[in-house]
């Protein structure tokens, strides 16, 4: 909309030079230099925990940095909060959505602004927004009626009514198909840019960088370690800059986020790992692999039958938002089913039922119809954690929400579902949870000051440790893994894949819920789709091709 | 039972009994409107008693120290804000537990209220009815309405002026997100606390007003028990309308008139248990809210301490 | 320890300043501070058998505390103490008067009538909020009031509560008083009369801390209070856990409530208007200011009942009263500023490694 701003010439649209922060003792941000020009697209690359969260989060006024300057048009400015950012044209699209679920969608649009509250105004800024984009909205639905992947078109609309030179996308695709990221990438390339906007786009997928960017800085630690046009790059250049070591790409393309669109690993065919990790035992390669090997019982591990969760039932622990408008169910008549041994990959865009699914495997919200069966045995959903006790094993996606609790020591977050293992007609023998949490503590290699350590004193990394070590150890019959890597390094995403295939090794039933297809494709022999609460389609591994999924994901049955 | 039947009949027959109901009314919404206010953005206040009972102080001592009514009215506005200051610094900037800070603000405001009053002795007034022509002559309810003091009178502009703004301005858009979803309304760049502080602020205003109204107006003069627990029924109030200003003064009315009818039956020579009777409005309250909380909707985060960082 | 003393010194410099502000207040109102403190002391402490008494008023508000822990770590807010004791004690008052029988079986009876009697008040609360819905910080509250006109009318009438018209003067409305034998008995230490409820308060103490900290029930319990949805994961039903804990921190309150009235201290063994005398809300208050810790709260009920012991000193001194609900509470409001800046700083210094570190600081 305002042309000649930023063009691509001597001057960037934003620089920023020098910014250090830390969090304590932890750096965040280490001496580093960026520079944004108009009509480009620049990818800020990095693991989780390298910095570029709060490298954005400085530049949109966020946090402020222990030092460094930032400028805009080659002037430099103070940004203390997001309304300074505002002032300078400076628009972030939010990875968590920024959006209140209870107002309509004009009411979030102007939530920010400063001066008299203009109704009007506003929904025809909306209008106009929507025609020039393409991003047909209704002004006046109520935000938290929309499925998601409007409510990031509403975050989108927001950031672009105040006509900003600079945008960042943090993270947008987590929650779109495979189609749906194309086309924002194509609307990103075709409208913005060509209107001469600075675009940062933030990412730790190398898939993503290599296709949509037109130059790359690469941050590790806090530092950037390497800056290119991406013409110059390729995924093994950017993934070693990445890590800050020669990578094999083959083995850790699921924490590179690669998508392997071959058909289909060959049973046997497993890569090997990178290098043993710490406190890993090595897995046992079996040429035959798979499920069947495992001496199982011939039931299921875990089986679903016609679950149907409908909208404000039972759950007054917390809405699971649901991405179908009110009314639609959020399970949906859902039919599954894992064999013991067996990873089922369970794709699907955010928003389609992952959460509610997740909760009636938890135990926190009762089904309204359908039966669930663990090892063959019926459950009775509507007694207190039932499913816990039939050795349902869940990684949940918050593990602040339902996995862990803060305020309690490591040893006690670690016999959390079984404190009677280590009682004695109801009194805790102290010892022993002191004990057995130790040895815990030192198979799981998780990084604490000992088992009575506050759980809230350990990074986000080994808190999901404790997780993974308690569900482990208490031997489940079936693991449900939702979003496991999310959020996490390298080190730790290979540490937890390989977990989840050991497990599977030794007999437990997987059920792999991840919006991230990379992760699915690495671990599952079987791949089911989930849309709208139910299952959709269904495949062996060998079977997948990347547009089928793609197509099943955004709506369309095989 | 027939006794009951012909008291309530008597009662609602009776011109003097609606005065008394709308009394009440007016002083719960007082409380209520601004209360209504403070939890749309996110916070529960139950010190609304002490800000009650500390505006009733203040306009007892304002109209002693200068005999005019509106200087009266401004003491009880800073008492009730001075009490809503402590409120919303200790439970909104300094994290300290909402509940406890009412808690203990309520304890303490009644003492230090019972403790000057005894030192202080502020003498008794009754402010004069204002009798509007016309209006006041509607049967039954009219003189209830129109003919009574200017700080009753005050609440008429209140009410609206209160919906304007939480659901007109800026201010009280920011408001509603903060108590719905404060860790978005943190990422457009609203200072949460800040409004939140600032709806308790409303909150101490409106209680100041309605201490104001009931000393100078209802009762005559400062006593111990002049709110005697009536602050907490406007508080559920705000819960009996599901969080709509309209249901809040619904309720406000309902739970009026509960608390005047024991005072409306002495003068028609009914007679029933007076302990039992006052009891009645704080029994109605709590089966109301029975009967209505499942079917209403909170803000999203009301009475959940927002700190940045903090889910 | 450098944190240690930082906090150390918070405290410090705001209970000097609650005090001084009381100080202020005194003074302003033609009191003498000095006065006031002496008063205070003498009453609590250093007249002869005032020990004796403040121990004996410090009881139930402990009993009371130790309740409000329960609740309070199972995540409860209850703040209805005040009634759930008077419900207690009219209860008590009822089995103790009409029941007949040899007295320390009457004694038994009527503390566990106490028991019942705060049970069912906080029972009511609880029902109604795991069948309803309503938050139980209202409920509670509110019912306080029911409570003390329901007694009042109780007292008013000889078919509950009222004594025989010649047990007392006329106009007078209270109970019957208890009979000799049905009293709690006296020990005799050192020139102060300590009632035994005393032993009874120090196990419930070690019962509590036991329990919380050592059972897998306490543990459950905690969970649920520190975070239900993972609680209600491994089986911990809210509605089970959380009302057995509405309902025993009711349970506490009653029994302090029977104890109030077989120990003497409060009426006479008689039920008298105002009975609960605002020990329901201290013991609350208690229990906040120790941070819900059993052992902590014994030393907080001590403070808290020399403030009320001591004020019945004031009286010489011309100061009114009700001086000393103003010192509570602004020594309450000065004790909750240093926990909350140390939380403030220590967990989002802690909570924002992590969230920063999965948020991809």
């Amino acid at each position: 909309m305002s042309p000649g701003r930023g063009e691509q010439g001597p001057t960037p649209a934003a620089r920023l030079h020098g910014i250090s922060k830390r969090f304590g003792p932890v750096v965040a941000c280490d001496d580093v230099e960026l520079s944004l020009h108009g009509g480009r697209i620049h990818g800020i690359l990095g693991e989780n925990g390298a910095g570029k969260s709060t490298l954005m989060k400085i530049l949109i006024g966020l946090v402020v940095p222990d030092s460094g300057t930032i400028e805009v048009d080659g002037e430099r400015h103070q940004v203390a909060d997001p309304l300074d950012a505002a002032r300078l044209g400076i628009a972030m699209v939010h990875q968590h959505f920024s959006l209140v679920e209870a107002l309509t969608v004009w009411e979030n649009v102007a939530l920010g602004d400063a001066g008299r509250l203009n109704a009007a105004a506003v929904r025809d800024r909306i209008g106009d927004i929507a025609t020039h984009y393409g991003l047909g909205i209704e002004p006046d639905a109520v935000v938290g009626d929309l499925p998601v992947g409007m409510r990031q078109r509403v975050e989108i609309i927001k950031c672009l009514r105040r006509d900003p030179h600079i945008l960042i996308f943090d993270e947008p695709t987590s929650v779109l198909t495979p189609a749906e990221s194309e086309q924002l990438f194509g609307s990103l390339r075709d409208v913005i840019v060509g209107e001469g906007r600075a675009v940062a786009l933030v990412s730790h997928k190398l898939d993503e960088i290599l296709h949509a960017t037109d130059e790359v800085t690469i941050m590790r630690q806090g530092r950037v370690t390497a800056r290119m046009p991406i013409e110059a790059a390729d995924a093994q250049s950017l993934a070693t800059a990445m890590v800050g070591r020669p990578v094999s790409l083959r083995s850790e393309r699921v924490a590179f986020r690669l998508v392997d669109a071959s058909p289909g690993l060959i049973d046997g065919d497993r890569p090997e790992p990178s290098e043993p990790s710490r406190g890993l035992h090595a897995p046992t390669v079996d040429p035959a692999g798979d499920s069947s090997l495992a001496a199982a019982p011939t039931s299921p591990a875990l089986q679903l039958l016609e679950v149907t969760v409908r909208p404000g039932s039972g759950s007054r622990s917390g809405a699971s938002g649901s991405a179908n408008g009110p009314g639609r169910s959020l399970l949906d008549g859902l039919s599954l089913e894992v064999g013991p041994g067996e990873v089922l990959g369970l794709a699907g865009v955010e928003g389609n039922g992952q959460r509610p699914l997740v909760e009636v495997l938890s135990s926190l919200i009762v089904p309204d119809r359908g039966e669930i069966r663990v090892d063959g045995r019926r459950i009775d959903p509507t007694t207190p954690g039932a499913l816990t006790r039939a050795r349902v094993g869940v990684i949940p996606e918050d593990r602040h929400d339902s996995g862990l609790v803060l305020d309690m020591t490591v040893a006690e977050n670690l016999f959390l579902i079984d404190m009677d293992r280590v009682s004695d007609r109801g009194l805790i023998d102290t010892r022993q949870l002191r004990d057995r949490a130790a040895e815990l503590i030192a198979e799981f290699d998780i990084a604490c000051d000992g088992p009575d350590a506050a759980l809230w004193s350990l990074s986000g990394g080994n808190q999901q440790r404790v997780v993974l070590a308690r569900e482990l150890s208490h031997h489940p019959v079936v693991l449900v893994a939702a979003q496991p890597t999310r959020g996490l390094d390298v080190g730790a995403i290979e540490y937890t894949t390989e977990r989840l295939r050991a497990a599977a090794e030794d007999g437990v039933g997987i059920l792999l819920i991840s919006s991230e297809l990379e992760e699915i494709l690495d671990l599952a022999q079987r791949v089911a789709v989930l849309r709208q609460g139910r299952i959709i389609g269904e495949m062996d591994r060998v079977e997948v091709d990347i547009e089928r999924l793609g197509l099943m994901m955004g709506g369309r049955s095989a | 039972m027939g006794d009951v039947l012909n008291a309530v009949l008597d009662v609602a027959r009776s011109e003097v009994a609606w005065i008394n109901a709308f009394t009440f009314a007016v002083f719960l919404a007082f409380g209520a409107t601004g209360e209504w206010v403070a939890e749309r953005a996110g916070t529960l206040n139950i010190s609304v008693e002490a800000m009650l009972t500390g505006g009733a102080f203040g306009a007892a001592v304002g109209q002693d120290l200068s005999g005019n009514e509106v200087v009266a009215v401004l003491a009880a506005v800073l008492a009730g804000l001075s009490v809503a200051a402590v409120q919303a610094h200790m439970s909104h900037h300094l994290t300290a537990d909402q509940f406890v800070v009412g808690l203990t603000l309520n304890i303490g405001v009644l003492g230090l209220t019972g403790f000057l009053d005894s030192a202080v002795a502020p003498n008794a007034y009754r402010a004069s009815a204002q009798r509007i022509p016309v209006l006041a002559d509607i049967p039954l309810v009219g003189e209830a309405l129109f003919n009574r003091s200017w700080l009753f009178y005050l609440i008429y502009p209140l009410v609206p002026a209160c919906w304007w703004l939480v659901y007109r301005t800026r201010w009280g858009l920011e408001a509603r997100a903060a108590g719905e979803e404060p860790q978005a309304a943190d990422v457009s760049g609203i200072d949460v606390n800040r409004r939140r502080r600032q709806a308790i602020y409303l909150t101490g205003i409106t209680s100041g007003l309605g201490g104001a109204y009931l000393v100078l107006a209802v009762v005559g003069r400062f006593g111990d028990s002049i709110v005697g627990g009536r602050g907490f029924i406007a508080l559920a109030a705000v819960i009996f309308g599901g969080w709509t200003l309209r249901g809040t003064i619904a309720g406000c009315l309902l739970f009026g008139t509960v608390l005047s009818f024991r005072l409306s039956l002495a003068p028609l020579g009914h007679e029933l248990n007076g302990d039992l009777l006052a009891s009645l409005p704080f029994v109605v309250t709590v089966l109301a809210m029975a009967l209505f909380a499942t079917r209403v909707r909170a803000p999203a985060s009301l009475a959940r301490p927002f700190v940045r960082g903090l889910k | 320890m450098k944190a240690e003393a930082e906090v150390g010194v918070y405290y410090l410099v705001s209970i000097a300043a609650a005090l001084l502000l009381s100080a202020a207040l005194v003074e302003a109102t033609g009191g003498s501070w000095a006065d006031v403190v002496g008063a205070l002391l003498n009453g609590s402490v250093l007249k002869p058998g005032r020990i004796g008494l403040t121990i004996g008023v410090a009881v139930p508000m402990l009993i009371v505390a130790l309740g409000t822990v329960i609740s309070t770590r199972a995540g409860l807010v209850n703040i209805g103490q005040e009634g759930q004791l008077l419900v207690g004690a009219a209860a008590a008052t009822y089995v103790g008067v009409e029941l007949g029988g040899p007295g320390p079986l009457v004694v038994v009876a009527l503390i566990l009538a106490g028991v019942a009697g705060g049970a069912l008040w906080a029972g009511v609360a609880a029902v109604l909020r795991y069948w309803r819905g309503v938050p139980e910080v209202l409920t509670t509250l509110l019912m306080v009031t029911i409570a003390t006109q329901l007694v009042g009318y109780g007292l008013k009438n000889q078919r509950f509560l009222l004594a025989p018209a010649d047990g007392r003067a006329n106009r007078q409305q209270i109970s019957e008083q208890l009979a000799e034998d049905r009293r709690l008995g006296r020990l005799v230490l050192l020139g102060n009369e300590l009632p035994v409820s005393v032993f009874l308060a120090v196990a419930l103490v070690a019962l509590l801390s036991l329990v919380m900290a050592r059972t897998v029930f306490g543990f459950r319990l905690r969970m649920l209070g520190s975070n239900a949805r993972t609680a209600r994961r491994v089986g911990v039903s809210e509605v089970r856990y959380g009302g057995a804990a509405l309902v025993a921190s009711g349970a506490m309150a009653g029994l302090a409530g029977a104890v109030m009235l077989a120990g003497g201290n409060f009426g006479n063994y008689t039920l008298v208007p105002g009975f609960s005398s605002g020990i329901g809300w201290t013991g609350l208050l208690v229990a906040l200011v120790a941070r819900q810790r059993a052992v902590s709260a014994v030393g907080v009920a001590l403070v808290f009942a020399a403030l009320r012991t001591g004020s019945g000193f004031l009286a010489a001194t011309g100061v009114e009263r009700r001086i000393t609900n103003v010192v509570e509470a602004l020594l309450v409001l000065a004790l909750l500023i240093p926990p909350a800046l140390v939380f403030l700083r220590h967990r989002r210094r802690a909570m924002g490694l992590s969230a920063e570190q999965l948020r991809d600081g």
